[in-house]
């Protein structure tokens, strides 16, 4: 036990440190994204600018990582499912619902980031861009699947329907994501700048923040599982003791006195 | 096969005799309507209803589906006959099967009635497109696709605590793309536009692989979530 928290305090501070040096870098390494053209040339900071600069664009490099966790994640919980589905061990289970838990965690912090970059770039809070409808239909299937947890009083009962709709979710994702780029809109397409290759001044920060995030989420994970393990073994506790006799107990706390 | 159609003549036999779960549907349809008349009511000669019209006309759907689909398992769950079912010697999947069939059976009787009503309502004075028929193909595609995903979840959510709500919260958004599909097809037919062109048969592809994948999962899923 206690070992395992050494470890566990280890990886939330490497977590730590990768992000802390992720944001770092992003300010002070990262160089800035060129945007749209001006209208004339000015000078900043000493140096001639003809193209807008992107400052927002330095969300990319925390908004994307934890974007891509909260999808592993969710691919992970649908992994456990699917095991629990085949082996029908309960253990599977809960693996399963903590890792939609972590996806959880991570899908509001994407939406709650991304909300801000769209207000700040677009100029309006939310526009039912592919992009965001994809990652918003997500967002209701990871909360539906909490809601289907809290609504099912047999345990076994519970951890089956919440496997096949995680497993439902896992599958729909892809095709919402797909479809939504596919289908006509009278919105016109964002234009990105085509130009997406990565310098490495660009990638260091994004892989730094990447690894950062997934140990941030392994720790939440594991700390999360610890948290419902110890809640299933006070469980049993609790209910071998009230299987005890009075005697039985009395001879006990003798015992432990 | 057999015991497939035992299962499904059981269930529209039911239907037929009680006709519980078309009524409801039929009368929840219109007053979808009434609210939609209230709402059009309000807006100036300029508004182009053609523009909103399947997007209406598919959350009259969507919603209506909600209250049969909720029904489905109803008679099984008060009468206790869920446990006859799964004890009778038969693949778990049939009753998915025949559950699917009947559902999609009665939704597309109800469309039948509601969609009819839904153009008389609004679109008399619109200029509808000669080709507003083939609207049919989305309204079948979306309707494979809603019952096939929703009869999968009305099992699960039957016996549930707030089973209703539940499988609205469920069903709404793994529909969504077929929803965003069935919309775009729909209101190309309504418009009129060139159907070819603007890739008509290419969304109503993709909505048939979504029914296809969607039920293969439905199918396959199923005999976990009633094998005991």
């Amino acid at each position: 036990m206690i070992k395992s928290k050494h470890r566990l305090i280890t990886l939330l501070v490497l977590a730590a440190i990768l992000i802390i040096a992720d944001v770092v870098l992003t300010f002070f390494f990262a160089p800035l994204v060129k945007g749209a053209g001006l209208s004339e040339p000015v000078v900043i900071a000493g140096q001639l600018v003809e193209n807008r600069l992107l400052f927002s664009q330095k969300i990319f490099y925390l908004h994307v990582p934890v974007a891509i966790v909260s999808f592993a994640a969710l691919g992970v919980a649908a992994m456990f499912s699917l095991r629990y589905l085949l082996d029908r061990d309960h253990a599977w289970d809960m693996k399963a619902a903590t890792a939609a838990e972590v996806s959880l965690v991570f899908v509001l912090a994407t939406m709650a980031s991304g909300i801000f970059w769209t207000r700040f770039e677009w100029g309006v809070w939310w526009v039912w861009e592919p992009r965001l409808t994809t990652y918003f239909i997500l967002t209701l299937l990871v909360l539906a699947y909490f809601v289907l947890r809290t609504n099912i009083d047999d345990e076994t009962k519970k951890a089956r329907y919440a496997a096949v709709f995680s497993i439902l979710a896992f599958i729909d994702v892809p095709i919402s994501f797909f479809i939504t780029r596919l289908v006509p809109s009278s919105i016109h397409p964002v234009i990105f700048t085509s130009n997406s290759g990565l310098s490495t001044s660009m990638l260091i920060p994004f892989l730094l923040g990447l690894i950062g995030m997934m140990l941030l989420g392994i720790v939440i994970y594991q700390v999360r599982f610890a948290l419902h393990s110890s809640k299933l073994r006070l469980e049993s506790i609790k209910l071998r003791y009230e299987a005890l006799s009075k005697k039985e107990k009395l001879a006990r706390i003798k015992e432990l006195d | 096969m057999r015991q497939f159609f035992a299962l499904l003549k059981k269930d529209l036999l039911l239907e037929a005799r009680s006709k519980s779960m078309v009524a409801s549907m039929t009368i929840y349809a219109v007053l979808v309507l009434v609210v939609y008349g209230a709402t059009i009511s309000q807006t100036s000669d300029s508004f182009n209803i053609q523009q909103v019209a399947p997007g209406l006309l598919w959350a009259l759907i969507v919603f209506t589906s909600l209250i049969g689909l909720n029904k489905t398992f109803e008679h099984e769950h008060e009468e206790g006959a869920m446990v006859a079912l799964l004890l009778s010697p038969m693949q778990k999947s049939l009753i998915f099967l025949s559950k699917f069939t009947a559902n999609l059976l009665f939704l597309l009787l109800v469309e039948l009635i509601a969609v009819p009503e839904f153009f008389f309502f609004f679109l008399q004075t619109a200029q509808v497109s000669g080709q507003s028929f083939l609207l049919v193909l989305p309204l079948l595609l979306g309707s494979i696709g809603i019952s096939g995903v929703g009869t999968l979840l009305a099992t699960i959510t039957q016996g549930a605590k707030s089973s209703n709500i539940l499988l609205t919260i469920l069903l709404v958004p793994l529909i969504f793309p077929l929803l965003l599909l069935c919309v775009s097809t729909t209101s190309m037919a309504l418009l009129g536009s060139n159907l070819l062109d603007a890739g008509f048969y290419r969304l109503l592809g993709m909505a048939a692989t979504y029914d296809l994948i969607m039920l293969a999962a439905a199918y396959g899923l199923y005999e976990f979530v009633v094998s005991p």
